[in-house]
């Protein structure tokens, strides 16, 4: 089983345990956009939607730069492999634990 | 066989030429259990204990990837020979996991049984998922890999 990384892998679970990142990232999956206009879709205050944009900034899953005054925000689907990774494990451990199960009754 | 992944959950079907009943005392009798379960040098079970009532233990160990023993553990929450078995899942080998839950939906026709497994709540430990979830999840990386 994958046991690498793990304290990382939590982080980005609990960063995309939250609606409100899930429907950040949603929005930067298209295309850049500042701090500003992301805080624009959503009905919660603007401090509030940088305090998430930094929360998915310190795993990796938003990059941020400074173009003039506004703070632009671009996607990084990176750190979600480690997830995607993980969780293929657990689909060929139950797939296998089916199959032989499937065996294990059928041949008896 | 299939496995895939639908809102925060791990889903799994595969159907058996066996009665429910025999299906079901496979997947809770920890003689038979030790028999089937695991994936072979990556996740080898060698022992598993079974307190089998709703809030019993049971536990299973054995040998990971590189013969690293390994133990998951947890609680049974629903019984209901022969059709629903449902138990709480927290491996040895994560240290920061929370609990997910396991979940066997057997339906039986003709003496062909269709074995369903359902891991859930991975995303849920602080909030539940209410939309999208990781097919979306894994859209993005895939995405992100193909871009």
């Amino acid at each position: 089983m994958v046991t690498l990384n793990h304290k990382r892998r939590e982080a980005v679970f609990r960063a995309i345990a939250d609606p409100t990142r899930r429907d950040i990232l949603g929005l930067l999956r298209g295309r850049k956009c500042s701090v500003g206009e992301i805080a624009a879709n959503f009905r919660s205050s603007r401090p509030a939607i940088s305090k998430h944009i930094r929360l998915l900034r310190s795993v990796g899953l938003v990059v941020t730069k400074r173009e003039g005054t506004a703070r632009i925000c671009r996607l990084n689907a990176e750190p979600l492999r480690d997830i995607s990774n993980w969780l293929s494990d657990y689909e060929s451990l139950w797939g296998e634990s089916l199959r032989s199960l499937k065996r294990y009754v059928e041949e008896e | 066989m299939s496995g895939t992944v639908a809102n925060d959950a791990i889903v799994a079907e595969i159907t058996i030429k066996a009665p429910a009943e025999r299906i079901f005392e496979a997947l809770t009798n920890p003689a038979q259990r030790v028999k089937w379960w695991g994936l072979k040098g990556r996740f080898e079970t060698t022992e598993v204990e079974s307190d089998l009532r709703v809030g019993g233990r049971w536990a299973m160990h054995g040998n990971g990837m590189g013969g690293k023993p390994f133990s998951v553990v947890g609680t049974y929450r629903i019984v209901e020979p022969p059709r629903v078995l449902a138990f709480t899942w927290l491996p040895s080998w994560d240290e920061e996991a929370s609990e997910t839950l396991v979940r066997f939906d057997l339906s039986e026709q003709g003496g062909v049984t269709t074995v369903r497994l359902t891991h859930s709540g991975f995303a849920s430990a602080g909030s539940r998922a209410r939309h999208q979830g990781w097919p979306q999840i894994l859209s993005w990386l895939h995405g992100y890999v193909e871009s």
